[in-house]
């Protein structure tokens, strides 16, 4: 089962698929304009890593496939296998 | 004749109307404070079948030839100010302040320099800034007129992309599929975008890069 | 008998229109007319007089709207022709907003406006005008009627600035100005393009005099009631153009 994660590609949200795809076991492939974060188990994406404003931070989230929200504050979002 | 029914006509705001209790700090505000002219006034009394007092109808404009309107009515008593609100709509003082800001009117400014004169016209007058955030793509200032209308004030920090315009419209279709069924939540929508996505990203992707080759005009996702 | 109430906004110094109105519409077989009138200030016909009325012109809406007429006729012509093309719209639609903003079911016309509704209906194209106006005033309610694409053949301008003195001008002088235009291809005469130089009598002896049909301002403001007021042209005396349906009425 894959837990994907859907970012719309705009300037502010870069970082994040920047620092998502850090994690060796996190793939960061592209879907027209949506970058999907992809991993076989849970992984998070560290807030503070991606210099993003909490405005941006919260409202990075796209689109949720095969995994749910367990963290998503000031420090990091996360994802689990649903 | 050029068939009508598929082209969006409207040419934004003719005027957003609400009563005031004070015309003349409604005045000092918009035309004095903020610089917004009076643009127009209609002076009437009550004809129609209600019991109605004389009235002014008064606009100031607000850029683009889109108005705001307020109504007076001559000796019409102003309701109680009771809880929180503004003086049309009364909340009881347990209602979430996020509520009762949710309805706003936010005005365009196209640029930060902008911006700032008109938080440095309100800050010298009776009605300073109370807040000034910066959200995901833009920047706002708000405050509260003489009524307790929230007004905004608000600046893009870079101009909306395509796929920004694709990204709301996927959003809006995946609500409307999710919000009627019982106790749904964000993570429905999120997880029903993102089927959506699947199916529509890829073509949307490939339109665009068609457009770039020959541009046909505007077309929406 | 249908009633209609017609509240009448007119310049204070004017007594024509509330004389040669109810004599024109008290004919009528088919309704009975009552008329209300609100006055603004003016007494000679300048512009800058005329600027000062029109300024009167929401006080007068409104104490008429509390009337709750039928119709209001903003009862000056050359006030708004002498403002400049396209007036007579622009002024109506102000005072229907003034009482659409309140409720008010009142149809709204000018007597500048009747006139050009008249003479469309009748139909005319080509006209000739006798006015008391001094000439720069009556220069300008001719480019209003061209503006509005009429032809004017001819004219007259009477010269008389006191508005007083313009509803005491005798018949016989309004009649030597008709009979010195060139009629030649007119299709109508307007007797009077004022709403206070006196004229209804004149209107039949002058369709005979001139072998045309002949219109006033005061016949024209009374075709443009009838016509709000779903109301036949059944009147008799006050020229052909307002016996038009007299047939229809006659059936009946």
């Amino acid at each position: 089962m894959t837990l994907r994660l859907f970012v719309l590609d705009v300037p502010e949200n870069t970082a994040v698929a920047e620092v998502a795809g850090r994690d060796l076991n996190v793939a960061v492939t592209r879907l027209g304009p949506y970058f999907v974060i992809e991993s076989a188990d849970t992984f998070s994406i560290d807030r503070r890593s991606t210099g993003c404003r909490h405005a941006v931070w919260y409202s990075c989230v796209a689109g949720l496939a095969g995994c749910q929200i367990t963290q998503f504050d000031k420090d990091a979002l996360r994802l689990e296998a649903r | 004749m050029k068939d009508l029914s598929k082209q969006h006509l409207v040419r934004g705001v003719d005027h957003a109307a609400f009563p005031t209790f004070d015309p003349a700090a409604t005045v000092r505000f918009y035309r004095d404070v903020l610089g917004f002219p009076v643009v127009h006034s209609i002076c009437a009394a009550g004809w129609g079948p209600e019991n109605h007092p004389d009235f002014i109808h008064f606009f100031f404009d607000i850029g683009n030839d889109d108005r705001i309107a307020f109504f007076y009515y001559f000796g019409l008593p102003q309701p109680p100010s009771l809880g929180k609100g503004d003086v049309y709509a009364r909340f009881d003082p347990n209602t979430p302040d996020f509520f009762v800001r949710s309805r706003h009117l936010a005005i365009h400014v196209d640029s930060e320099r902008h911006l700032l004169e008109y938080r440095r016209r309100l800050d010298a007058s009776e009605w300073p800034v109370e807040m000034q955030i910066q959200h995901e793509t833009i920047e706002s200032i708000y405050t509260h007129d003489p009524n307790g209308y929230m007004v905004e004030i608000t600046r893009a920090l870079r101009p909306v992309t395509p796929q920004e315009d694709l990204d709301a419209n996927l959003t809006i279709d995946a609500l409307v599929d999710i919000v009627d069924r019982p106790g749904a939540s964000l993570d429905d929508l999120l997880t029903r975008k993102a089927e959506l996505i699947v199916e529509r990203a890829a073509a949307w992707q490939e339109q665009q890069e068609r457009l770039v080759e020959s541009p046909e005009g505007p077309v929406h996702a | 008998m249908k009633h209609v109430r017609v509240g009448l906004v007119v310049p204070s110094s004017n007594v024509t229109v509330e004389t040669e109105l109810p004599a024109i519409l008290g004919r009528h077989p088919a309704a009975t007319f009552s008329f209300h009138s609100s006055r603004m200030r003016m007494a000679t016909v300048s512009p800058e007089q005329l600027a000062a009325m029109n300024a009167q012109r929401e006080r007068c809406v409104l104490e008429l709207g509390d009337a709750d007429p039928d119709v209001i006729l903003y009862a000056c012509l050359v006030a708004l022709m002498s403002v400049g093309p396209g007036e007579h719209q622009r002024v109506e639609s102000l005072v229907a907003e003034q009482l659409a903003a309140g409720g008010a079911r009142a149809r709204v016309r000018s007597s500048a406006g009747a006139l050009v509704e008249a003479l469309r209906a009748l139909p005319a194209r080509r006209i000739a005008l006798v006015t008391p106006y001094l000439r720069p005033l009556a220069e300008k309610v001719v480019r209003y009627l061209t503006a509005e694409g009429f032809e004017v053949a001819d004219w007259r301008a009477l010269e008389v600035a006191d508005n007083r003195a313009v509803g005491c001008i005798p018949g016989d002088r309004v009649m030597a100005a008709a009979e010195s235009l060139d009629l030649a291809g007119v299709d109508a005469l307007v007797i009077s393009a004022c709403v206070q130089m006196p004229s209804l009598s004149l209107v039949e002896p002058a369709e005979q005099r001139f072998g045309l049909p002949v219109v006033s301002a005061a016949t024209a403001g009374a075709y443009s009631i009838l016509r709000a007021a779903g109301l036949p042209l059944a009147v008799d005396g006050a020229g052909a153009m307002l016996r038009g349906d007299a047939a229809v009425v006659g059936a009946v």
